[in-house]
């Protein structure tokens, strides 16, 4: 309960920071400077610097808090998986991954959840989540590593929080700056702090930005590899997401919120291409995964 | 002997069977290495039979029945080659272990995230089973693993302003 009043203490603070920091009104400047706000956001401006701020500027604590209202509503729609071996086994192997990025020291978790839909997802803080349905179906440890190295780099390059001030996501972004205005008018924040993990939810169901989802894909491969798997092991991930039907209604919001699995092969193609072939014969698949697997 | 040797050929043709079809005209090599020998090439548009993968190659039969190796690059998969049944196998595969419980094909849909209730349980429960360092590190090296140094690329990384379109710069 506790943890709730967090995320509406962190933001009225983000928002006392940027105030008294006017360094930050540059980055506010370039914010506003082209079509990419909406009206709304751009009326209240004070509050879009304070989310801007919050870009950059989240404290270790206030992402931990975000992180932890987002994924209590994404684990409210599907729990985890009942498997402890599963849920030990993908912690194991996405913290090795992650001990090959930015941030090794991150409080990382991770964890398979139970539904029959094929996606994965991140939040800041350090916390990823791969479905049940996707992980039926990956056929190696390098998979799995490369899905999990693109769920990292979206919480090392803080692709969530950028989405919010996006101009894809407005309604998130208006919806983040009610709720702040919702803890200044009253004490709720309890109720508060339950309204912020439905509205930064609302990224999972609008998606990021396509070039951060293309970022993910070269920079996962880049952590497999550095992690000792083959990093085109992700190639392989893409082309089996091709192969579903679209209209497939477990894949749905995958392909609602990602550019298509061919677009992000040509991206791939484009820009890592034969670059890290030195890395291609590296771990494909271990024990470990043949055993949990099973 | 000859019948054992077809017998196991269908066997694993029929288990590992994916189509997929070719992008751009290349070789195809005898092993998965750009020094083997080049036994054939494969126009663009062939649509091929995915058998196996290695690296970054992956073993394709030709329609002409003549197998080999190419580059994954080269390969797209197209959509709607697995059809929603082989999905609810998968379902009914996972139920059937015994491991999970499967209520019914009803996915993680934007409604079930928008009208979910928060659950703190199960947070913590997720947090519970969090590697620490050492362990993931030691369980890596049980497995074979070793980390290596790769240079991150230098144009995956986005530039601040928010609008500025990285994918165009790449594609330069």
């Amino acid at each position: 309960m506790k943890k709730q009043f967090l995320l509406p203490f962190a933001l009225a603070a983000a928002i006392t920071a940027s105030l008294s920091a006017p360094a930050h009104a540059l980055d506010l400047g370039k914010l506003l400077s082209g079509d990419t706000l909406s009206k709304g956001l751009s009326v209240l401006s004070n509050a879009g610097e304070a989310l801007n701020t919050s870009v950059k500027g989240l404290t270790p604590e206030q992402e931990e808090a975000l992180g932890h209202n987002v994924m209590a509503n994404l684990l409210g729609a599907a729990p985890l998986m009942n498997d402890a071996k599963v849920q030990r086994y993908v912690n194991q192997v996405g913290l090795w991954v992650a001990m090959q990025s930015e941030q090794p020291n991150l409080n990382w978790r991770f964890g398979v959840i139970d539904t029959p839909n094929i996606n994965s997802f991140a939040a800041a803080g350090g916390y990823i989540l791969i479905t049940r349905g996707l992980w039926d179906r990956i056929r190696s440890e390098a998979e799995l590593a490369a899905i999990l190295g693109h769920e990292i780099t979206h919480v090392t390059q803080k692709h969530h929080v950028k989405a919010l001030i996006s101009s894809k996501s407005q309604q998130a972004g208006s919806d983040l700056i009610s709720i702040v205005a919702d803890y200044n008018s009253s004490k709720s924040g309890a109720k508060a702090g339950e309204k912020g993990g439905k509205a930064l939810s609302e990224i999972f169901v609008r998606g990021l930005d396509k070039n951060d989802e293309y970022v993910a894909d070269v920079n996962g491969m880049v952590l497999a590899a550095r992690a000792g798997y083959n990093p085109y092991a992700l190639v392989s991930v893409l082309q089996l997401l091709g192969s579903v039907n679209a209209s497939d209604s477990t894949v749905a919001l995958l392909f609602s919120t990602h550019p298509s699995p061919q677009e992000r092969l040509d991206n791939i193609d484009q820009v890592v291409g034969e670059k890290l072939e030195g890395y291609a014969d590296a771990t494909e698949n271990t024990k470990r995964f043949n055993q949990v697997k099973r | 002997m000859t019948r054992m040797f077809y017998s196991l050929l269908l066997l694993s043709s029929l288990a590992l069977a994916e189509p997929g079809t070719v992008i751009r005209k290349t070789d195809l090599r005898d092993k998965p290495f750009l020094d083997a020998a080049v036994v054939g090439n494969v126009s663009s548009n062939t649509q091929v039979d995915i058998q196996s993968r290695k690296g970054a190659w992956m073993q394709v039969k030709l329609p002409s029945g003549q197998a080999g190796w190419i580059k994954l690059l080269n390969v797209r998969t197209s959509s709607g080659t697995t059809s929603s049944s082989t999905a609810l196998a998968n379902v009914i595969k996972t139920g059937s272990s015994g491991k999970t419980v499967t209520t019914g094909v009803k996915g993680l849909s934007a409604e079930e995230i928008q009208n979910a209730r928060p659950n703190l349980a199960e947070v913590a429960k997720m947090s519970s089973y969090a590697a620490n360092s050492a362990d993931a590190q030691k369980t890596a090296q049980a497995n074979q693993l070793i980390a290596v140094q790769v240079p991150a690329f230098a144009n995956s990384t986005p530039t601040t302003a928010p609008g500025s379109n990285i994918y165009q710069e790449r594609r330069r």
